[in-house]
């Protein structure tokens, strides 16, 4: 929210020598975080209210006018539009200075032109650019204009940083702020006292509020001798720096009074509403707004009625039909206090969130309705003295907001502060900011909260610790570290799973740790075929084909392979992310967390293969203490990048852990050609699937007395026949000096025979009371031999 | 003397002879001890012939025994000296090896493998925190309304969920808006008192450009405990930043709303860059703003089962990405999940060690 600091000057003497930056510094430490503070400076001497005597067009776009200054006439030639004889405008006249450049005698399209018709930009009018300026009718031909009214300085307020602060969306309340940052006094707010406004002589506007919860309060008056002429240059000047454009003197009072007190207001004409309904819509009504657009209104969205037709959304726009025009002489002033979240819920469903709205979101105080009709008056007033009042003051208060007192304890505050507060402290700091204070039993302080902190941003006693705090200022309190209770918490084992296994993979055995968006892309998934079927989705994805959320990791990772592929020669990427699963017939929708492994070179797929499944029975070694064994997936249930020979579930026990897989050429090639010859091994692994097993505790046993002996056996096994069957026979045999069997190496290639594949298995032997002798080796040997071969393997 | 004493004589006098040669010839170390075994070892051939002495006749018994001692004295001299002369040339050898060997070659690199830059920050601020006895735990990335929104005081339809662009599922869960949610989840499982951290990855409905992205990382940390105060949320927090920053750094609060604390406050850094100065980086003010953190809302810890007559806390948010970003000088955040090694791992772990580090893209 901008604010200007003339605008505040009206409610509060700030010392002409106090840096404008530094007084913004002062308030984002106690307030609200100031976004900009910047100088305003129209480079701009010498301008005149000039009147209009006659407009001649004299090109296309070009017109000369007639002037009356104070004694004399003058002609100048002007690109202004919308000139019309009888307007009063600023002008710079020939030896003025209008935005840095001198004004002199000219010729523009074959005529003299004298002086030129002044642009806003000469008075620094914020974005309103290249117009010309009127004045109010009254303004005297020839008068200078206030050089006061050229400088300024804006300071922009960071509008999230006041969101919970009502009384800060206009510059009286922050005015307020500052009174009390600078401990300076603050004037008081001027309006027209309300008994001149009660006249009971005059009608009553009729008001009826259909649900007192939607509209707490409906305030308004009719006014007769308005006129639409343009408001005072001082006001327009404002309006336009703090971002709002100048139309004319009603509309500009109503947006004024908004940025001045935060109310919002909305001017019906008078002649077409004379009485007030406040009901809700039915669904799917249609409502043309002032903007000349028709909008389809949301069901349940508050409305103002006349006669049981619609005029305006509440709080958010009025309508075409009713609203004030040229010749508008009579107006209904609507200020009335609605519902913060119904308000919120219509602008967000209509899409159109206007400065209105904004302010009702917020949760305003009832109570400025009337005030801001009293400032309305005074405003106007000075304007229009033909102005009359139509009615009284006419005011429909269902729903009062009941006073907020909070109880502060002394001591809380001292020890929630970190050091002393006494009452004589906390009854200052308060009292400047309109709290209401008093001693209460104990050691407790009573506070009154004031209306316009009422609504919803002070309620307890923390709240009232805050504005403590903060005006005793956060760099007065001594930093001093906590004391703690000791307490041995259970630790978080996804936690500890997820930053060990990252740390293996990617520190310990060469993977890059990478992190990728969590839902699909639908061109990728159309690139490698993949169709996930039933997935989570988003209502609003960040891009179109963006809005399914993963079921699993290995789509994108593929993506990052084939990103690193051009780069790299050994690439090994790693990511533990998250997954997510439609629950099946009215289980909830489940998220897993997983690790995915790729690794990619031009090598040959099995030592690829080999290495990642070295990478994966470690790390299942090291986090779960147990050994891992291997299902091959059948060729009907494998995805588009895994092969249908070369995918295997991981299996720890009996739990289905992940999946490792070879990623097929024709996946390959879907992607690019040029992966023709990359290969690819990739394992997905679900850690929700081990995270709860602690590693068993294995006793270690003493070491031999006598020595061990380890004999070396490969066997020759057709190829197709799988280890898994082959250890199962081997386990089955037992003998008194056999300590282990295990697993070495396999091989198929030369000196192999073809369709066949070489295991090979190394026992321990040894015995507790004894060296073994040649004879013992010999017996096993022979015994050993003899069951492998009952089941069907030969020695190689 | 006798003719077996001249024998025996003339035999000890062969073997001199023959020794001393042998020893001459001697090619290496390994030879001349060889050498020296089969003549003066235990079982040599001076010690079979004094084997035979016994056979001889007691008085020429001494004079033989001297004999071969002398022998033996004179042979070892010799052994000795042929010993140094081929151990000075084995050392010439030796010497010329170890000026072909080069020890300070680099091995040959295998893949070193590094973590994402998030990470390594989260792992730092993890370190600082348990060492002050925090726990690091987790919480869900698809969280419900309640624990992302309404846990954390922000009832429906509260202008404060403007400030989170909501990825919304069409289960009517969210994507987390922040790693908030897991303070009261925490709460809820472990009590008070209480000292947690949760990291991890936020969604924000928002455009990717350059300097924002819709997927990110935060780091939540929360405190509870009897009588904690603001002074002390300022000295933690200070801590905090003196580890990240391994130095002494210069902190100020200043309100800032968050409707799950109250009070709550921006915690600003002096810039990095300019040291207070002002710079476009600190938007000419000179401080940073690092840190939005509060004393927890009373109504939070109501939500979390916590006695608030009893306890109080602070809770903070750390962008985790925002800071890998300052420490490793990301320019783009979309690096950060394009996958693209170049971007997001230091170019020595992916080569060999730098030899030129010249200039940077």
């Amino acid at each position: 929210m901008k604010v200007s600091l003339n605008w505040l000057r009206d409610y509060i003497d700030i010392p002409a020598d106090l840096d404008p930056r530094s007084l913004g510094g002062q308030f984002t430490m106690t307030t609200a975080e100031i976004e900009s503070i910047e100088e305003v400076r129209a480079d701009s001497e010498g301008l005149v209210a000039a009147k209009i005597l006659s407009v001649e067009k004299v090109a296309e776009n070009l017109t000369a006018v007639k002037l009356k200054l104070k004694d004399r006439t003058v002609e100048t030639v002007s690109a202004a539009k919308n000139l019309w004889p009888g307007q009063i405008v600023v002008y710079a006249p020939p030896g003025a200075k209008l935005a840095g450049q001198a004004i002199v005698e000219t010729a523009v399209a074959g005529r003299a032109s004298c002086g030129m018709i002044a642009p806003s930009e000469a008075l620094a009018m914020g974005e309103v650019k290249g117009e010309a300026v009127f004045l109010p009718p009254r303004t005297a031909a020839g008068s200078a204009i206030d050089g006061a009214l050229l400088r300024d300085w804006i300071i922009d307020i960071d509008n999230k940083s006041i969101t919970h602060r009502p009384d800060c969306w206009g510059h009286y309340g922050i005015a307020r702020e500052l009174a009390a940052m600078l401990e300076l006094p603050l004037k008081k707010y001027p309006v027209t006292p309300l008994k001149k406004l009660q006249d009971e002589s005059l009608p009553e506007i009729p008001i009826e509020i259909d649900d007192p919860v939607l509209c707490r309060r409906y305030s308004g008056l009719v006014m007769t001798g308005l006129k639409a002429q343009p408001a005072p240059l001082w006001m327009q000047v404002r309006l336009a720096r703090v971002g709002m454009r100048p139309i004319n003197l009603i509309v500009d009072l109503t947006n004024y009074i908004m940025a001045d007190l935060g109310q919002p207001m909305h001017a019906f004409d008078g002649d077409k509403v004379e009485r007030i309904e406040v009901s809700v819509t039915k669904p799917a009504e249609r409502f043309r707004t002032l903007d000349a657009v028709e909008r389809v209104l949301p069901g349940g969205a508050l409305m103002i009625l006349s006669h049981r037709k619609a005029v305006a959304v509440a709080g958010i726009m009025g309508g075409a039909d009713t609203e004030v025009t040229e010749t508008t002489e009579k107006l209904l002033l609507e200020s009335a206090n609605f519902d913060p979240a119904s308000i919120r819920k219509t602008a967000t469903a209509l899409g159109h969130r206007t400065e209105a709205s904004t302010r009702f979101e917020k949760s305003l105080d009832p109570e400025f309705t009337v005030l801001a009709i009293q400032r309305f008056h005074y405003l106007a007033g000075k304007e229009l003295p033909k102005m009359r009042l139509a009615s009284r003051v006419s005011d429909c208060y269902p729903t009062k907001l009941p006073p907020i007192t909070v109880e502060v304890d002394l001591d809380y505050a001292s020890r929630f502060m970190g050091q002393p507060v006494t009452f004589e402290q906390a009854k200052k700091i308060l009292e400047r900011i309109e709290f209401k204070v008093a001693k209460g039993k104990n050691r407790l302080m009573v506070v009154k909260v004031p209306s316009f902190r009422s609504t919803k941003d002070i309620s307890i006693q923390a709240d009232i610790l805050e504005e403590l705090a903060r005006f005793i200022g956060y760099g007065n309190i001594q930093p001093e570290l906590p004391r703690v209770t000791v307490r041995a918490l259970e630790p978080d084992r996804m936690h500890q799973l997820l930053s060990r296994s990252l740390a293996m993979m990617c520190e310990g055995r060469g993977y890059c740790e990478v992190h990728s968006y969590i839902w699909y892309d639908s061109e990728w998934l159309k690139t490698i075929e993949y169709e996930p079927g039933r997935t989570l989705e988003l209502r609003n994805a960040a891009a179109a084909g963006q809005e399914r959320l993963r079921r699993e990791m290995a789509p994108n990772m593929l993506a990052f392979v084939d990103r690193n592929r051009h780069f790299f020669g050994d690439i090994r990427l790693c990511e533990i992310g998250s997954v997510f699963e439609p629950g099946q017939s009215g289980q909830d929708d489940a998220q897993y967390r997983h690790m995915m492994l790729a690794r990619a070179e031009r090598t040959d797929e099995g030592s690829l293969l080999k290495a990642v499944k070295a990478d994966v029975e470690t790390w299942v070694q090291q986090v779960t203490g147990r050994g891992i064994s291997y299902q091959q997936v059948p060729a009907d249930k494998v995805l588009p990048w895994e092969s249908p020979l070369q995918t295997v579930q991981v299996m720890v026990e009996e739990r289905v852990v992940g999946r490792i897989t070879v990623v097929p050429v024709e996946c390959r090639l879907r992607i690019d050609q040029h992966l023709r010859r990359l290969g690819i091994v990739m394992a997905e692994l679900r850690l929700n699937s081990i995270v709860d097993l602690e590693p068993p505790i294995t006793k270690l046993g003493q070491i031999p007395t006598f020595p061990e002996v380890e004999l070396d056996f490969s066997v020759l096994t057709p190829a197709e026949r799988h280890y898994v069957s082959l250890a199962d026979q081997i386990r089955q045999f037992g003998h008194p000096l056999l300590r282990r069997v295990w697993f070495v190496d396999s091989y198929e290639g030369a000196s192999v025979p073809v369709g066949m594949r070489s295991i090979t298995l190394r026992a321990r032997l040894g015995d507790a009371q004894r060296t073994l002798a040649d004879e013992d080796l010999t017996t096993f040997r022979q015994a050993f031999v003899q069951h492998l071969e009952s089941a069907g393997l030969k020695l190689r | 003397m006798s003719s077996g004493m001249e024998e025996m004589a003339s035999q000890i006098d062969d073997l001199q002879k023959k020794a001393e040669s042998d020893a001459q010839s001697a090619g290496s170390l390994e030879a001349l001890q060889a050498v020296q075994a089969a003549f003066i070892g235990r079982g040599g051939a001076l010690n079979e012939i004094l084997r035979g002495i016994g056979k001889m006749p007691a008085e020429q018994r001494g004079q033989v025994g001297q004999m071969a001692n002398q022998a033996k004295k004179t042979l070892e001299e010799r052994f000795a000296l042929r010993r140094k002369e081929l151990e000075a040339a084995a050392g010439q050898a030796e010497q010329s090896k170890v000026a072909q060997y080069d020890p300070t070659i680099p091995a040959r690199r295998e893949a070193v493998g590094s973590l994402h830059p998030v990470t390594i920050v989260q792992r730092q601020i993890e370190e600082v925190f348990s060492r002050l006895g925090f726990i690091v735990v987790t919480g869900p990335e698809m969280e419900s309304e309640y624990y992302n929104f309404e846990a954390l005081n922000i009832p429906p339809m509260h202008p404060a969920r403007d400030m989170q662009d909501t990825f919304w599922l069409g289960n009517g869960k969210l994507l987390r808006t922040h790693t908030s949610p897991v303070q009261v989840r925490a709460m809820e499982k472990y009590g008070a008192p209480l000292r947690v951290i949760a990291p991890g990855r936020c969604f924000r409905y928002e455009t990717i450009d350059a300097s924002h992205e819709n997927t990110f990382f935060q780091l939540e940390g929360l405190l509870i405990d009897r009588n904690i105060s603001i002074a002390n949320l300022i000295a933690v927090m200070k801590l905090l930043l003196t580890e990240v920053f391994q130095r002494e750094v210069e902190v100020r609060l200043r309100p800032g709303f968050f409707p799950f604390v109250e009070p709550g406050f921006e915690l600003d850094m002096r810039c990095e860059i300019c040291g207070g100065a002002g710079c476009p980086t600190c938007k000419h003010s000179g401080w940073v703003e690092v840190l939005p953190c509060g004393m927890v809302h009373p109504n939070v810890l109501k939500y979390g089962g916590i006695d608030t007559d009893v306890y109080t806390g602070f809770a903070f948010g750390l962008g985790l990405t925002r800071l890998a970003m300052m420490k490793y000088g990301v320019r783009d955040i979309r690096v950060l999940n394009s996958g693209d090694l170049r971007g997001i791992i230091a170019a020595e772990k992916l080569t060999g060690p730098t030899i030129v580090n010249g200039s940077r893209p």
